[in-house]
């Protein structure tokens, strides 16, 4: 790469990071764009690029996740992480509580539209596991009460949640593998459940991370 | 009651930059080769600085004719107090865990 190449990137990146920054600090959004005119060596000036645009959209993310519209998209998000952990154990229950219509109710939600198919796995899940979900949509519920009280500590009850659906979903699997039954067919449809409540719990951190620097 | 500390050991670095010779102004490049933080970090860090009175900047004309103005830091009396306050224990920790392994 030439360095007459380099520097053509950099004024773009710079330019872009510029862009990205908050309406409310684009004054420094210009002091980073001059900062790259100060220097001279086009490889340090590319570098310094990268790190504005990081910085740029670092920010951007910041004063997005402060509004009212972002904190409630991710509420709503957090409530149904915690209605879908509630709903295989209320399933399970209705099923072998023999409630048939609430069973079929709820086997309108479940992939295919139907209950029967699963009636293998609602029979061979251990006792323990719907507990388990239980608790994994208790504590989902306790990060969204903490998080909407604008208290500390929302982001560990979260992580902890994460954590028991991620033994959940390992746990399933035997009972799938045992059966027969897959519950959701799609492999890209269980991947992405699991990356977006990752990603959930990455935008509660970054809201509710404590941005002061003032000691006691 | 009083919030707890989240400085990082990026801040203590471009508080300790910035306190030395702390009535001088310095540029964001300046402060990148002093401290050796890239931009992606020292930017959010004077950012949060600002936010809270803890550093002042201002736009400069370049030294360069025909460069455009730069923007400039500096701590504020209260950030150079919080700078004194922070920085300090952590240097006398360092200072201590090297006594020690001598």
């Amino acid at each position: 790469m030439t360095d007459a190449l380099r520097r053509r990137i950099a004024n773009i990146l710079m330019g872009h990071a510029a862009y990205v920054m908050p309406f409310r600090k684009m004054d420094w959004g210009k002091a980073m764009q001059n900062e790259l005119e100060a220097i001279d060596d086009d490889r340090v000036a590319l570098r310094w690029a990268f790190g504005c645009v990081i910085a740029g959209y670092s920010e951007r993310l910041n004063a997005l996740l402060q509004a009212w519209y972002a904190r409630s998209a991710l509420a709503c998000l957090i409530a149904l992480l915690a209605l879908r952990e509630f709903f295989a154990p209320l399933l399970i229950f209705a099923y072998r509580m023999k409630y048939p219509g609430l069973t079929h109710f709820l086997g309108l939600r479940t992939a295919g539209d139907d209950y029967h198919r699963l009636i293998p796995v609602l029979d061979a899940t251990p006792a323990w596991l719907p507990v388990l979900w239980s608790a994994a949509g208790l504590l989902f519920l306790v990060a969204l009460w903490r998080m909407l009280r604008r208290a500390d500590g929302s982001v560990a009850p979260f992580f902890l949640a994460f954590g028991l659906d991620l033994v959940g979903l390992w746990a399933i699997q035997s009972v799938q593998a045992s059966t027969g039954v897959v519950i959701t067919p799609n492999p890209v449809v269980r991947a992405a459940g699991v990356l977006l409540t990752f990603s959930a719990g990455f935008l509660l951190w970054r809201m509710t991370r404590k941005r002061t620097l003032t000691a006691s | 009651m009083g919030r707890k500390s989240i400085h990082s050991s990026q801040t203590d670095r471009l508080l300790a930059a910035l306190r030395e010779d702390a009535q001088a102004w310095r540029h964001g490049y300046a402060l990148m080769k002093q401290t050796g933080l890239q931009s992606g970090t020292l930017y959010p860090i004077l950012l949060r600085l600002c936010d809270q009175g803890l550093l002042e900047a201002q736009w400069r004309e370049a030294d360069k004719p025909g460069k455009p103005p730069r923007h400039v830091y500096r701590l504020t009396p209260a950030g150079l107090a919080f700078a004194l306050r922070q920085v300090a224990p952590s240097r006398k920790r360092i200072t201590s865990l090297r006594e020690a392994k001598a």
